[in-house]
């Protein structure tokens, strides 16, 4: 039953989005709590702590976002762990998310001089205060850009959720795609709609690099 | 007991020794030059004396506190001594205010009402109590190295320690730091300083230290040493940078 594309689908496919930005945001807490653990251990004096965060994010980022989600979805359910599309595509993503904040992450916090936590050493902060008043809001303001783009990235990247059957937006216009046989119209929309998302954060992310005062 | 007293004190980095059995005593209200080719050891001696760096052997004792000793409390201790940097090292994301407040409120405990007043009196002593409001990269070098001097004055330090406050400046910057020192000799302030500032250090110091391959060379009267130096490592030293 062929139709022409209409108000309704153009409806369905904006709300589609929410659930690509539902799964950006799962993807970010997921991702955003193991990039922690993977920024503090690869920050850390401690070479062990270091080669197991080398050791993260040298695995995830060898192996293509794809086959971690076909893992989590495909893989565990064979192991007899079946898990809901969006599960599935929550833990793929945030084991992903994990390794490149992480590394965006480690980065900022070793950019901060060792003169800084001197500084605040000569004060008489200890170490944790030295951390949460001097190094971690430098880093973070070092962080926020490469951060917004990461996301950007990841917004993208949700796209390949469709694949395991999870209905964002990509997969909603091939659904609207298959029932109006209009890839091109149907396309062009869903293009638009990842750009409104992507767009702006671009341009935020670059009036940030302008503006911030950390220690060189 | 004096103020502080370094006894043998031995540092190295890996195999290259710094401090070779390095002896001083300061008391209570001297002011003390180190002075010295670079490499000498001056700023190291500095930074060992409230614990930045670990020593090897010897003893270090500050305030009647055990620097040496690693299982010293060492946050008690760095809060009577201060120490202004080269590089200023202010912390960028915060005002002057806050640059200047962080330890009393932190490490001290003190409101922050309280430590706003310490800071505008400290800030005030060096002559900047209008920039209070101000970040580090809108001031000059001297300012910024003023304000890093009220960051530690603010913590009421019994002894100030200075590791070439002076030689990241811009020539014409010089003077305005140098004059906060000279009001703080007044004032009673313990001080040892690293310097390049000859002309300085023989006007302000009470004694002067001339470091040599991470030994105490020589020392004495600043007036003496200057007039009267009796190594030739000292001589020849003197001479190179009076010129």
């Amino acid at each position: 039953m062929i139709r022409e594309v209409s108000v309704t689908d153009v409806w369905y496919l904006v709300l589609a989005m929410r659930w690509t930005i539902f799964l950006t945001l799962l993807a970010l807490s997921g991702g955003g709590a193991i990039g922690l653990v993977v920024a503090g251990c690869g920050a850390s004096g401690s070479p062990v702590l270091r080669t197991l965060a080398r050791g993260y994010v040298g695995v995830v980022q060898g192996i293509p976002l794809l086959v971690w989600l076909f893992i989590f979805y495909f893989g565990l359910s064979i192991m007899g762990y079946s898990l809901p599309a969006w599960i599935a595509a929550t833990l793929g993503f945030s084991v992903y998310a994990g390794a490149f904040l992480g590394e965006i992450w480690r980065g900022a916090l070793l950019s901060i001089p060792k003169t800084q936590w001197e500084a605040g050493r000569s004060i008489g902060l200890r170490f944790l205060e030295q951390l949460r008043y001097v190094i971690i809001p430098q880093a973070v303001r070092v962080a926020i850009p490469p951060t917004v783009g990461f996301t950007v990235q990841l917004i993208k990247n949700t796209s390949l959720a469709a694949v395991i059957g999870f209905v964002e937006l990509t997969r909603e216009g091939q659904l609207t795609t298959a029932a109006t046989f209009q890839p091109f119209v149907v396309y062009l929309i869903v293009a638009a709609l990842y750009f409104s998302l992507c767009y702006p954060l671009t341009v935020y992310s670059k009036a940030l690099e302008r503006t911030r005062r950390v220690a060189r | 007991m004096s103020l502080v007293e370094l006894k043998s004190v031995v540092k190295r980095y890996g195999k290259n020794t710094v401090l070779r059995d390095v002896d001083l005593m300061i008391e209570k209200g001297e002011i003390i030059a180190i002075i010295g080719r670079s490499g000498s050891g001056k700023s190291t001696l500095l930074r060992c004396v409230n614990g930045l760096e670990p020593v090897q052997g010897g003893e270090v004792w500050v305030d009647g506190v055990a620097v040496h000793n690693p299982k010293s409390d060492l946050r008690a201790l760095r809060a009577r001594v201060g120490i202004v940097f080269q590089s200023f090292n202010l912390f960028p994301h915060l005002t002057v205010e806050r640059n200047v407040t962080l330890g009393p409120r932190i490490v001290k405990g003190m409101s922050a009402s309280d430590a706003a007043k310490l800071a505008r009196d400290a800030l005030i002593k060096v002559g900047l109590e209008e920039k209070i409001h101000a970040y580090a990269d809108e001031l000059s070098g001297g300012q910024q190295q003023r304000v890093a001097i009220a960051r530690s004055l603010a913590m009421s330090p019994t002894i100030m320690l200075f590791d070439e406050i002076t030689s990241a400046l811009d020539p014409e910057l010089v003077g305005e730091v140098l004059l906060v020192l000279e009001a703080m000799a007044r004032d009673g302030m313990t001080m040892l300083l690293v310097t390049h500032e000859m002309g300085f250090a023989r006007r302000v110091a009470d004694r002067v230290v001339f470091m040599n391959q991470g030994k105490v060379w020589e020392e004495g009267p600043a007036k003496e040493v200057f007039a009267a130096p009796k190594t030739d490592e000292l001589k020849s030293f003197l001479s190179s940078v009076l010129h």
